[in-house]
């Protein structure tokens, strides 16, 4: 069942309304209808109809079990009744369901075994549906839906570009990945076939308490255009409140993350005490908030039960009234009744729960189509160029705005030939690792071209395009999984041999091998159990892995110290051959190595020309070299002092 | 089943699966001290919780005497045709119910707020522990894990408290009052009822284990699901980079399901339980009728139809509830699973005690000395051995060595973020361990490597050490430090706003910001771990000189790789292998001829041949001092 239904979630749902929602969302902002979401809940609960239907059928039988079981009773008190009165014949016998009388000389202990009989054995059956029907649901929502919806956003995550994590709290993420996703399966299980079985039930026990008596069926009747009023104002009052619970529990937990990734700087600024004013101000806020929920709630259940209760005390006056003059049997026809309202009542409790899950799957669904809607800003085009890279690459008047107005690369135009060594020199903010960021299409330009073997980057398959661009960033992160198998991220499939490889050539060998279990040693998350050289080399590792043609390298040596910046430069030297590299790097001696230098200011390319070039010319790069240079001139006269 | 699944998850995408096992085999029954641990923080709001008592007294007896008046009604009026008796019935009957109901809405709001109440406290009880906890906890736990007792396990026990624990005993007390009544009303029926106990018991034992256990897998198996998750969020900029969607997804999908299995046990072990459960009650119905329908048919004691058809209507009040009971049940055996990390994270003890805290920093000289200190993050892999130093007052300390040597772990326990595993380290002469870290560290200014910021605006990360101060203070620090330029050209300039982890800002920018968050609290102590790296050499340069005045009376240890800072140093420390192998000046070490000289030459070698050339030529254009 769920094999087939997942696959074509796999491919189908997910892409269905996309082109619609686009414009949707453009048009009326985030605040989109409710209607598209239940119609898109909808469609999702229809890709698992088979299931659904299922679980409505068991519910059915079920019902039918109840409906017979309690009348089962009422007909053992009226036959009971019937017998030790037979003599007066002031009460009549019970009927009996299809008219399958007891034979009447049967004796009344014999009548009383069957029924009991018949109870226990409906329980029986009961017991057994009850179980398939549980497991049915269970293998629906928990590894139907929710292993389908967490596996899809989960991979739309995974896919998403890199403007989107830049403003995403990875807290908020995971929440859409684990209870939004539970609350979006609930439409199905809690929303869609509840409200099948909600609507069959309450129909059933209605036709039955008709058939019974008309008036007191009329009688109970009155008070259900009240409970739908009461209902429909509730959930709108509570949707809002959620809401906003939702938000605030949001930040909560995502300042619970951010304060343990910071716990340093806290404990480092002793300021514990501000940490806990703010986390208690956030912690208080979602209580208060809550308090306010549950007046609402508190109120409207226990109000909605009253309105109930009260049509049962009226269906005791009347009832009485008709039994006193013998127009209802009292337990086939009062007590049975009484039954019955009391199910109905139950289901009330039901449709409460209903218009909860309602309220919780469309705020949870909200957020996930948010994201499931969310069209990768990168994608491979349609008829993509698949092809073996040579490392040649240009740059034609390309500028690029993360925001709107706020260019970050303004008419960037230089060419670059295989195999050649690119170094990148500019100021903080400069634009250097945006301009990295281009060439493997982390995003797209906003103007101009990248060629890369003259083939513009946005006609290349995306795929073919990364795995020949290796890149090392700034800070690398590195999982929480062995060293070996986190150099071979990028290709899981890799020998040990070629793991081992890539690591000597990037001067990382040595200290692996140093560690407790070598390539088999465990890493922390994020890598931090090792240095930041360490981290690094891993991450050069990581890249050269895949033999990439063009080598990006995000000023590597930022974070490490002289000595290990000096291993990484020689790492970068041996592992550069045969690729186009680019290197941005603030250090004077490694830019000395490169082929050619591009200098950027604010966005602007404002000199490219080699080493030589460059120095012969006054401009920020001799600047920058007479800085560093300085201090060199020192060291060699220390060097020099000490010869002596 | 598919155990499998476990362990393909394990060998690719992470390794939570085998590091998650934080709960390894601690399925023990519910225990006494787990509840009254939790009761104790119903504490705080002690006259709502009595209130709540009440209300549940209250509830307990309304829903045995509601079904007990429906009854009577029947069996009394109705059966008697009494009119007026009917109408008094029905009128008291409305009144009761109106209480019920007001009784109900204070039931659950209470229970509610009461829930929510100690969810609250122990939320802050975390936090609070949380922040207790020195850094090397922090060190060694994976903040996925950490957040779910924030998260999933605290949920847990709100919904105990709030939907398990004064629903049960609601249901508990209705089952007494609905027994009084049978009681009361035939005693050998009554016993009927009694019989069915032990199979009730029977079954609860039988059950409770398994379902114990399935339960805690479930929520182990969800632990490991969200710190996958979240790692991959914070790693997805290089799984794009290495394409690593499809694997990572399918491992992930793997995961999941793995996690869905668990689920899939929990509810084949309760929906075996709870039809039991239910089946029970439904050999009642059947007994009561053929027994109770033999008393009465046969006038054995003295049953009555009325006694009978008031038996019915408590039989629901005794036999409903058993099923919400049961479903209760194992709910609780979530919360309690959920109190328990809860509270064994809450005792955890820190790794030391901190001295009480007086506010007041102990720090006024900033002189350090270390005493023969050793230091190891894991028993016998000693990271620092034997350091011996004293640094005076106001002296600028290098720490130089190869990666590994120990500098950042000096600086750590220098802060106190660890304390020595042997040896002492004294602070203006008084030993380290005897100064609550906290006030120590209002001396201090400490920039580390991870340069994190938190959100919020870029300002209110400067004013992280000393939140007082007011922007011009601010800018002021800033302008010290050479780099207000660089603040005013952000976007929105000191009011730009960070993102989480600092995304938004530059490397270098976050750095300048971590910078000028050290100075503005006008440290006596500075510790700098490789802070200038990341800073482009144009602001480096005007950095660079811009610290060496904020150096000026100040003790510093900073692990550097600027040689000018390195030379500057009035001391510099060379360490290897956690052993401080060299001590003295630039000119001295240098003169020595060992490491430091080495390290020195390897960095030099470092530049090509032609850049020393250049440079050499260029001497007379150096401007340089010294």
């Amino acid at each position: 069942m769920g094999g087939k239904d997942r696959c074509r979630l796999g491919s189908g749902w997910l892409w269905v309304q996309e082109d619609v929602k686009d414009e949707d969302r453009a048009h009326t902002g985030e605040e989109t209808g409710n209607w598209p979401v239940i119609r898109r809940l909808l469609d999702l609960t229809w890709r698992y109809r088979l299931a659904c239907i299922r679980m409505i059928v068991f519910h059915f039988v079920l019902l039918g079990l109840t409906v017979l079981s309690l009348g089962m009773t009422g007909r053992g008190i009226d036959y009971i009744r019937h017998a030790i009165s037979v003599s007066e014949g002031r009460v009549p016998p019970p009927s009996w369901p299809f008219g399958l009388a007891p034979p009447a000389h049967w004796p009344p202990m014999a009548v009383l075994f069957l029924l009991g009989g018949i109870i226990v054995l409906l329980a029986l059956i009961r017991s057994v549906v009850t179980y398939l029907n549980n497991l049915n649901s269970v293998r629906l929502t928990q590894q139907g839906l929710v292993v389908d919806l967490r596996a899809a956003v989960y991979d739309k995550l995974q896919r998403l570009s890199f403007r989107f994590f830049d403003d995403k709290a990875s807290g908020t993420l995971i929440t859409r990945v684990t209870s939004d996703v539970q609350n979006v399966r609930l439409f199905v299980d809690g929303v869609v076939v509840q409200t099948f079985i909600f609507s069959a039930s309450a129909l059933t026990y209605f036709w039955y308490m008709f058939r019974i008596h008309r008036g007191l069926t009329l009688l109970s009747l009155t008070v259900w255009p009240f409970i739908a009023l009461g209902s429909s104002v509730f959930s709108r009052k509570v949707k809002k409140a959620y809401r906003k619970n939702r938000d605030l529990t949001d930040e909560m937990i995502l300042g619970v993350s951010e304060q343990i990734q910071g716990m340093y700087v806290t404990k480092g600024f002793s300021r514990e005490a501000d940490a806990e004013a703010r986390f208690a101000a956030r912690n208080a806020a979602v209580r208060n908030q809550k308090f306010l929920i549950f007046q609402f709630v508190t109120i409207y259940g226990p109000s909605m039960e009253l309105l109930t209760r009260l049509t049962v005390l009226g269906v005791l006056a009347y009832g009485g009234w008709l039994t006193f003059h013998g127009q209802l049997p009292l337990g086939e026809g009062l007590i049975v009744f009484l039954g019955l309202l009391q199910r109905l009542t139950d289901q009330v409790n039901v449709l409460t729960t209903i218009t909860d899950s309602v309220q919780q799957s469309l705020t949870s669904a909200r957020r996930l189509f948010e994201i499931l809607d969310m069209e990768p800003e990168v994608r491979s085009p349609p008829q993509p160029v698949r092809r073996r890279l040579g490392g040649k690459i240009r740059f034609e008047h390309v500028s690029f705005c993360y925001t709107p107005g706020a260019l970050v690369l303004e008419d960037i135009h230089f060419e670059v030939q295989p195999g050649e060594c690119i170094g990148i020199l500019g100021g903080t903010g400069a634009g250097k690792s945006t301009l990295l960021s281009l060439i493997p299409r982390f995003y797209d330009v906003t103007g101009g071209c990248v060629f890369l073997d003259d083939v513009d980057v946005r006609r290349l398959d995306l795929d073919a395009l990364r795995r020949q661009v290796g890149f090392v960033f700034q800070e690398s992160f590195l999982f929480s999984n062995t060293v070996a198998a986190n150099i071979a991220f990028g290709r899981p499939e890799a020998t040990r041999g070629d793991i081992e490889r890539a690591a000597r050539l990037a001067c990382a060998h040595e200290f692996i091998q140093a560690m407790p279990q070598g390539y088999d040693t465990v890493l922390y998350e994020g890598g931090g159990n090792l240095s930041g050289g360490q981290r690094q080399r891993l991450a050069l590792a990581r890249a050269i892995l895949l033999e990439p043609p063009i080598l990006l390298l995000d000023d590597p040596t930022a974070a490490v110290d002289a000595e290990t910046e000096h291993e990484i430069l020689e790492a970068i030297e041996s592992a550069r051959a045969g690729r186009t590299t680019f290197l941005v790097t603030h250090r004077m001696h490694a830019l000395g190595r490169m082929d050619r230098i591009l200098v950027l200011h604010r966005g602007r390319q404002v000199q490219w020309g080699t080493h030589e070039e460059l120095m012969a010319v006054r401009g920020p790069y001799r600047r920058a070299a007479r800085i560093q240079l300085g201090d060199m001139l020192d060291v060699s006269a220390g060097l020099g002092g000490s010869a002596a | 089943m598919k155990q499998g699944v476990t362990g393909s998850a394990a060998a690719g995408l992470t390794i939570v699966s085998r590091d998650a096992r934080e709960h390894g085999a601690d399925v023990r029954p519910l225990s006494l001290s787990l509840y009254a641990r939790l009761f104790r923080y119903t504490r705080a709001c002690a006259a709502k919780r009595n209130v709540l008592f009440v209300t549940v007294l209250l509830r307990a007896g309304q829903s045995a005497v509601i079904p007990w008046m429906m009854a009577s009604t029947i069996n009394g009026p109705i059966r008697n045709g009494d009119w007026l008796g009917l109408l008094r019935w029905l009128t008291a009957l409305a009144l009761f119910t109106l209480f019920t109901q007001v009784t109900l809405h204070f039931r659950q709001r209470l229970a509610f707020e009461l829930g929510e109440s100690v969810v609250h406290d122990l939320r802050r009880d975390l936090f609070r522990h949380m922040m207790e906890m020195p850094m090397s906890y922090f060190n060694r736990t994976r903040p996925g894990l950490l957040i779910n007792r924030f998260t999933s396990d605290v949920e847990a026990v709100r919904n105990g408290v709030q939907n398990v624990v004064f629903a049960s005993l609601v249901n508990l007390g209705g089952m007494l009052v609905a027994a009084g009544f049978m009681v009361y009303y035939d005693r050998g029926l009554f016993l009927v009822v009694l019989a069915t106990a032990p199979i009730l018991w029977g079954l609860n034992r039988i059950f409770r284990t398994r379902l114990s256990q399935a339960h805690r897998a479930v929520q182990e198996s969800f632990s490991r699901v969200t710190a996958t998750v979240s790692e991959s969020v914070r790693g997805v900029r290089v799984t794009q980079s290495f394409n690593r969607w499809a694997r990572n997804a399918q491992m992930f999908h793997d995961l999941v399901f793995d996690h869905s299995w668990f689920n899939i046990r929990v509810t084949q072990t309760e929906s075996l339980y709870l039809p039991l459960m239910d089946l029970n009650g439904q050999f009642f119905l059947a007994a009561l009728l053929i027994l109770g329908g033999y008393r009465v048919l046969y006038g054995v004691g003295t049953t009555t139809i009325g006694d009978l058809v008031q038996f019915f209507f408590l039989a629901g009040t005794f036999f409903n509830p058993i099923h919400s009971l049961a479903n209760h049940y194992n709910q609780a055996l979530t919360a309690m699973a959920s109190a328990e990390r809860i509270f064994r994270f809450l005792d955890t003890p820190p790794d030391w005690t901190e001295p009480p805290a007086d506010g007041r920093s102990p720090v006024t000289e900033g002189q350090v000395e270390l005493d023969g200190v050793s230091f190891a993050y894991v028993p016998d892999r000693p990271v620092l051995r034997n350091l011996s130093f004293s640094v005076k007052p106001g002296a600028s300390v290098a720490l130089v060595g190869p990666t590994g040597s120990g500098k950042t772990t000096l600086l750590h326990l220098i802060a106190k973020f660890y304390i020595p595993t042997a040896g002492v380290l004294r602070i203006d002469g008084r030993d380290i361990v005897t100064l609550n870290g906290g006030d120590l560290r209002r001396s201090y200014g400490i920039v580390l490597q991870q340069n994190f910021l938190f959100s919020g605006t870029v300002l209110d990360n400067i004013r992280m050490g000393r939140p007082e101060a007011t922007e011009s203070e601010v800018r002021e620090a800033a302008r010290r430090l050479d780099c207000l330029d660089v603040f005013d050209a952000l976007p929105n300039g000191l009011q730009t706003r960070v993102g989480e982890q600092g995304a938004g800002i530059s490397l270098g920018e976050r750095q300048l910001i971590c910078f000028a968050r050290a100075m503005l609290v006008n440290p006596r102590i500075l510790l700098l771990d490789e802070a200038t790296s990341a800073v482009d050499a144009l602001t480096e340069a005007r950095l660079q000189a811009a610290l060496e005045r904020l150096l000026v009376g100040r003790t510093s240890f900073v692990i550097a790789h600027r040689l000018s800072t390195v030379r500057n140093a009035d001391r510099i420390l060379v360490l290897d292998r956690g052993r401080l192998v060299e001590d003295g000046t630039h000119r001295d070490l240098v003169r020595r001829d060992g490491l430091y000289a080495r390290l020195y030459r390897e960095f030099m070698l470092a530049q090509s041949e032609e850049t020393i050339r250049k440079k050499n030529r260029r001497a007379g254009d150096s401007v340089r001092p010294q």
